[in-house]
């Protein structure tokens, strides 16, 4: 029964944030597909599929940065109130394990991240597949993935570096995630990031336990 | 737990910090290798080499020339401007020179090593090849090839199920082995005519497609057995003698001529796909042929029947004998990218450093950690890990094990 209090705590702290969150990404998916009906019925379906296919557009482009926002609004929503005089501390005190406590207020905000981008991962096929071929839509999923990983990897990243006790260590944690996130963001030709998306979802669930190592740190007291 | 994320984070800081330190090293000390511009003159019979840097034209054995001088040796290359200066020869090698027949036979065509790895959307406009319309309209579908070929309507995003079904009937006849492994063809409408696509189909046969008032039309081309083509590139020349050029698994160079659909191959050594550029300039009296690698440049000049008439080559030192090379080579280990000269695709392209003077500075780390853990009076048997981590990953797993530190309680 532990949990389902542990759950309805992260809730309470992430609920509007990401209520509001996934509200937005909603409507610019919708405000995206817009633009493209309103492309189709003024510059013509030829045209539209002719730019995309060989000069480069990529009608989805303003969704590049809408998974990163999410990944860094849910962490900071849900971690920054526990740094906020150590309430952190109480979760440790729980008895369910200090690691499992912490690794199921992971999971949960993981998870509600992970049904924000669900929506908008249909959305995006849904309307696609109005419009666009499946070899485009396909060329498309290929080349958003790595956004979204990247929304995963800045919730994990954020997580890590405020539960970090000391500001030397946030600052280090920051520039190596900064960084990182840079190689989901590559400028690449449509459907270019083929080879490199099993490696950054790996690499992405390499990340998700990274909190351990700073709440580990908070907890014995390096600070 | 704790343990294993932070050997994650370390592998995570490392990977990051081998994509980015290397890439700010050669934002900073990167020098670029100036190619000369070479061209074949069909006056002097020799290559002329003009280096841009430096300012210089010079012929192949090094006599210098003015800049002016330079042009006349390449009548067909800088036509206007001899034209302007009054310096225009009436005949070269007997042919009287019309200004028509130099505009039909000039060309250009270059091959980028990173245009034949690179990702293909699979659909493509099949125009009307003989709409009589002197502009090429582009079509309101396009096609892919599956299991059979699909037109598919922009439009309304439907198949088009009676044009597909004879398209696809017109391939089957043929002999056309679905799917496709190779469609190749100029997709834009900014061309003179339409010649449509050249297809390698599943058993690597080679065909002609394009569409002729609504209809169909697909001729399957003969070549020798066992040949197989890496990469098409079609070509719209205005003398159109050919197609396309063709490059085999071999990485040899082929053109169809429009004329009875001739494979000819030509007599150009030395061109590697992987990692060459590719520019081949035509004129009234020969083809030169640039071959550009790494260390080296080939020019090859062909005349109108596609012999060797001469060639030339000039190499210069290696990238890894320059001396920021060296340096970085004693820094870093090795370096990740996530895109390459060579590929249009994202991946994790892992190049070691040549040589293993790195080695010096790994030792110098480790032994530099140890005495600082030593310093710090820790139990040595703990931190062997790291110890390996920075004899292996260098300055890369030095800066890392010191931001993500390893200090665990017993």
């Amino acid at each position: 029964m532990m949990w389902k209090s542990v759950v309805y705590k992260e809730w309470l702290k992430i609920r509007w944030f990401l209520i509001g969150y996934t509200l937005l990404g909603i409507l610019s998916i919708g405000y995206l597909f817009l633009t493209v009906k309103h492309g189709f019925a003024f510059t013509g379906g030829k045209n539209i599929w002719n730019t995309f296919l060989f000069l480069g557009h990529q009608f989805f482009s303003p969704l590049k940065y809408v998974p990163l926002v999410g990944g860094l609004t849910i962490a900071i929503a849900q971690y920054f109130p526990e740094t906020v005089n150590k309430r952190i501390k109480l979760t440790f005190h729980l008895p369910l394990g200090e690691n499992k406590a912490l690794l199921m207020m992971h999971a949960f905000g993981a998870v509600s991240l992970l049904l924000s981008f669900l929506v908008f991962f249909g959305m995006f096929a849904g309307f696609s597949l109005v419009y666009f071929p499946v070899q485009m839509v396909t060329d498309s999923i290929i080349s958003i993935s790595p956004w979204f990983l990247a929304g995963f990897a800045s919730y994990f990243l954020v997580a890590l570096i405020v539960l970090e006790p000391e500001w030397k260590f946030r600052f280090y944690y920051s520039v190596v995630g900064g960084f990182f996130l840079t190689i989901y963001f590559a400028p690449a030709q449509t459907a270019a990031y083929g080879p490199a998306n099993s490696g950054l979802f790996v690499l992405t669930a390499f990340l998700s336990i990274a909190l351990l190592f700073s709440a580990y740190r908070f907890r014995k007291g390096e600070m | 737990m704790e343990k294993i994320s932070r050997y994650l984070l370390v592998f995570i800081a490392i990977l990051t910090l081998a994509i980015i330190l290397p890439k700010l090293y050669w934002m900073a000390f990167e020098k670029p290798i100036r190619k000369p511009f070479i061209l074949y003159s069909c006056i002097y019979d020799d290559f002329m080499i003009h280096r841009i840097s430096e300012k210089t034209w010079k012929d192949t054995k090094g006599q210098q020339y003015t800049r002016e001088e330079y042009e006349q040796k390449l009548p067909m290359m800088y036509l206007k401007q001899l034209l302007a200066s009054g310096t225009m020869p009436d005949s070269i090698d007997g042919v009287e020179l019309d200004m028509h027949d130099i505009a039909k036979a000039k060309s250009f065509f270059r091959l980028k090593i990173n245009e034949i790895d690179a990702p293909v959307s699979g659909l493509y406009p099949l125009f009307e090849s003989q709409s009589g319309r002197t502009m090429l309209d582009l079509p309101e579908d396009f096609f892919r090839i599956t299991w059979r070929i699909d037109f598919i309507d922009a439009a309304t995003n439907k198949v088009l199920e009676e044009k597909s079904q004879m398209f696809s009937a017109a391939l089957f006849q043929k002999g056309f082995s679905f799917p496709a492994k190779t469609i190749s063809g100029l997709s834009t409408p900014r061309k003179s005519i339409d010649e449509g696509y050249l297809i390698v189909d599943s058993k690597d046969q080679l065909f002609h497609l394009k569409m002729i008032k609504g209809n169909p039309y697909v001729k399957q081309i003969d070549f020798p057995d066992g040949l197989k083509f890496r990469h098409i590139s079609c070509v719209d020349f205005k003398n159109k003698d050919f197609y396309a050029y063709l490059f085999s698994d071999k990485n040899e160079i082929y053109i169809l001529t429009q004329d009875g659909y001739k494979l000819i191959k030509w007599p150009v050594d030395g061109f590697v796909a992987s990692n060459c550029d590719l520019k081949i300039y035509g004129d009234l009296f020969n083809y030169t042929v640039i071959i550009e690698g790494e260390d080296h440049i080939k020019a090859i000049a062909l005349n109108p029947d596609y012999q060797v008439v001469k060639t030339y080559t000039e190499t210069w030192k290696l990238k890894e004998e320059q001396t920021e090379v060296k340096i970085f080579s004693s820094l870093f280990p090795a370096q990740v990218s996530m895109t390459s000269d060579n590929s249009k695709f994202i991946r994790f392209y892992f190049s070691p450093s040549k040589g293993l003077n790195w080695i010096f500075l790994n030792l110098l780390l480790m032994a530099f950690h140890f005495i600082w853990l030593y310093g710090r009076k820790v139990k040595l048997k703990n931190h062997m890990a790291d110890l390996g981590i920075v004899a292996v990953c260098g300055i890369f797993g030095f800066i890392a094990i010191h931001f993500f530190q390893n200090k665990f309680f017993d």
